[in-house]
């Protein structure tokens, strides 16, 4: 064995021993994560992740499908996450831009083409062939509203329609008749009026108003404009309505506002979910909403609520049968195929029909539809009806796929609003920012 | 790399022993630079770090500052139009600079005000003073959470205790985080409340202050406020420097508690959109990167200049006590 160097030289020697021995320890530490990974790609331990946003109604029979389906495949776990729209949105466009789509992801229609484009879901028609996802009983008209360039990308998880949940006891009690199809925009205004005239008090000991204000909510501006024959996009680059269609809307609605027969602003800003909305919060007689989210309401605020058409203008009715959400596979997912057949049993298995009823509205199945709507009771009874009702009253037809901008055209709205209700600008200057805004947002 | 290393460390000592005897001044340099790398590879996870995770990000940054991304397709070159559009046509980026300002300007005196108030007091006590140190700090710890600006935003939401409380006293707020007038305003409270962090800094000041000054300036019959003003005041510019400077750049960038208080997106109306948050929306809810970086480049540039702003004043109000002499 050859003598350890002397003088001056083995002190650098021992230290790029060190060194050596540093980068050895790094690859090893390097080594045992990709050891790590490698580890849960195995197939004994699946962990799906699976994210949706909805009300606790929705939040709980979504979890109890779930269940049914981790017990049904031994060795697969579910991770779900749920938020309410908003942050929701945001988040997913955070995992989308990480490549961290979740495997099994609930989307808005207006998501599809750009997640779908940026390949950041990926193409279905791989498992629908082979049967993985069974469309068979679907509509094809309807499963067309996930497509992108031809492809399938996510397909619907219910047909919805937005309409008007109201305290049919506080109606009574006002003495305004049961909103019909064709009830008008100035019937409402009237109905409010009367309901305020009341002189009810909410738990807090503020005046009960006859509805939450909507001005600052897309779906029934757009509602609005339709029944007045317009829509919210001309094509994929231009706004459908001009800066005096949004002035009439905000200021006809700032006007009731003022004079006390619809919710009060504050209100009206803090209200982001079923529970915080005016009507939740048992401060306003009627909220405008969905048809998926309607039973949440009768589960908070008791068998009262019913579900009515949004008012019309002369009789035309500006609602539309769209896609409620859809559900799609993350392009990055480890598991495609469990996650296929997740989405497979949440749409096709009628056990899972049964649980999840019409919580995502009507279900695109129409197998599952038929058998739910046979059980169907209460609240998610009504909502069928009411679909029925709608379909036979005659509704336009809907409109193309809204641009992507349009999520931020949506939250401008709503800001926009809030300007006009906290007196910061008059319906008319936060109108022309708006269009402004919407314009830059289109072009480019 | 093991290769390398092993043939390096057997190499080095022959190079170094030859250049010794050649030339003695040269060959010292030279070992000290073949010294240093084990050095720099014991630095190296840093290093990878800084580069991997700063200065990449930083430079992809800047170049996605002049195009037109939207996460989903590749980005598009569009020269200065980001930079144009935010200073020529947005009118919400100005609000949003506006209520940035506005709560510097507001919560950082105050913050600074209470931390040094309160290390004043701490200063004198002479039994407990690691107790309530630490209790005082302990906000700092928990305040950037999410969990305490939601729960900031419960106390002040409309049925919260504080609005509650006011109503009771006759002050009807309505909440304020539903209240664009105030909204703001609950967040500068949140952000003083977290005054334990520079107040710790302070008390160490002011311990660095020594007794005999003040013993002098009591002989001379200095009252307490002349004392504060002529020795704790001078004294302590340093510190108060300090935590002027780290507070403002801290301040250009708060964003959890305006983004957990109004559930991500700056209402009522905007009046809590801060800059930070107007530069997540963008970026994140209508999906222009582009536009988004180009805000961060503009804010990075906008604080160097306030920081470099703070640090010329300083030269007229900062007292070193080691350039005394000089």
């Amino acid at each position: 064995m050859p003598e350890p160097p002397n003088g001056p030289f083995p002190r650098p020697g021992r230290r790029a021993v060190l060194a050596v021995a540093a980068v050895g320890l790094s690859t090893a530490l390097t080594g045992t994560l990709s050891a790590c990974s490698a580890a849960s790609g195995d197939t004994s331990g699946i962990t799906l992740r699976f994210s949706w946003w909805g009300n606790d109604d929705r939040a709980a029979r979504t979890e109890k499908a779930v269940r049914l389906f981790e017990k049904e495949h031994p060795g697969v776990t579910v991770r779900t996450s749920n938020g309410d729209f908003g942050s929701y949105l945001q988040k997913l466009a955070t995992q989308a831009a990480g490549g961290g789509v979740p495997d099994v992801v609930q989307l808005d229609y207006r998501q599809i083409s750009q997640y779908a484009s940026g390949k950041a879901i990926m193409p279905l028609d791989g498992v629908i062939e082979d049967r993985t996802i069974r469309t068979s009983d679907m509509d094809k008209d309807f499963l067309r509203t996930g497509t992108y360039t031809g492809g399938q990308f996510a397909l619907p998880m219910g047909r919805g329609i937005t309409g008007y949940a109201y305290d049919s006891a506080v109606y009574k009690k006002a003495g305004i008749p049961t909103p019909r199809p064709g009830w008008t925009w100035q019937d409402w205004a009237k109905a409010n009026r009367k309901i305020a005239a009341l002189g009810l008090k909410s738990p807090d000991g503020r005046p009960y108003t006859g509805s939450n204000d909507g001005g600052d909510n897309e779906d029934v501006f757009e509602t609005w404009l339709r029944s007045r024959g317009k829509n919210l996009y001309a094509n994929q680059t231009k706004l459908g309505f001009t800066e005096d269609d949004l002035t009439a809307f905000w200021s006809f609605r700032d006007r009731l506002r003022r004079e006390g027969a619809i919710a009060q602003a504050r209100d009206t800003v803090q209200a982001k979910s079923t529970e915080t909305s005016p009507i939740g919060r048992r401060l306003a007689a009627a909220d405008f909403t969905w048809d998926a989210p309607f039973p949440g309401y009768t589960a908070l605020l008791g068998e009262d609520i019913h579900f009515a058409p949004v008012p019309t203008t002369d009789g035309r009715q500006g609602a539309y049968f769209k896609p409620s959400m859809l559900l799609g596979i993350g392009s990055q997912s480890g598991h495609p195929k469990e996650a296929a057949q997740l989405i497979d049993f949440l749409l096709n298995d009628p056990r899972a029909g049964d649980i999840l009823g019409f919580s995502r509205s009507t279900p695109p199945n129409r197998k599952i539809a038929a058998r739910v709507a046979k059980t169907l009771e209460g609240p998610e009874r009504e909502i069928y009806d009411y679909a029925q009702t709608m379909e036979k009253y005659g509704l336009d037809a809907p409109p193309t796929a809204p641009p992507p901008g349009d999520l931020a055209i949506q939250t401008a709205l709503k800001r926009g609003y809030q300007r006009v209700i906290y007196g910061m600008a008059t319906p008319r200057q936060a109108a022309r920012e708006l269009i402004d805004e919407a314009n830059r947002e289109l072009e480019s | 790399m093991r290769v390398t290393s092993t043939v390096s460390t057997t190499r080095a000592p022959e190079r170094a022993a030859r250049t010794t005897r050649s030339r003695p001044r040269k060959s010292k340099r030279r070992q000290i630079r073949e010294q240093q790398w084990p050095a720099y590879v014991f630095l190296s996870p840093w290093m990878i770090g800084a580069v991997v995770l700063t200065l990449v990000p930083m430079a992809v940054s800047l170049y996605l500052s002049f195009t037109d991304y939207n996460l989903f397709d590749p980005p598009h070159w569009v020269g200065l139009r980001n930079y144009r559009e935010m200073l020529t046509e947005d009118p919400r980026y100005w609000r949003s600079v506006g209520t940035t300002m506005l709560y510097v300007v507001v919560a950082v005196p105050l913050k600074l005000g209470l931390a040094l108030g309160v290390a004043m007091l701490l200063r004198n006590l002479s039994r407990g003073r690691g107790f309530y140190r630490s209790a005082f700090y302990a906000p700092s710890l928990l305040g950037a959470s999410m969990s305490i600006a939601l729960v900031w935003k419960a106390l002040f939401n409309d049925g919260g205790t504080v609005t509650d409380v006011l109503d009771s006293v006759g002050i009807h707020t309505g909440g304020w985080v539903g209240n664009p007038d105030l909204a703001v305003y609950g967040i500068v409270l949140l952000t003083v409340w977290q005054f334990g962090a520079p107040m710790v800094i302070f008390l160490a000041g002011l311990q660095q202050i020594s007794p005999d000054l003040y013993e002098a300036a009591a002989l001379d019959g200095a009252s307490r406020l002349r004392q504060f003003v002529s020795i704790t005041v001078p004294m302590l510019s340093p510190v108060v420097f300090f935590n002027l400077v780290l507070e403002v750049i801290n301040s250009f960038q708060v964003f959890t508690p305006a983004f957990a208080v109004s559930g991500g997106d700056g209402g009522p109306a905007d009046s809590t959109m801060f800059y930070t948050l107007y530069l997540y929306e963008r970026g994140f809810t209508a999906s222009h990167m582009g536009y988004a970086a180009a805000m961060a480049w503009l804010l990075l540039i906008a604080i160097g200049a306030i920081t470099l702003i703070l640090f010329r004043t300083s030269r007229s109000w900062v007292f070193y006590a080691d350039e005394e002499g000089r």
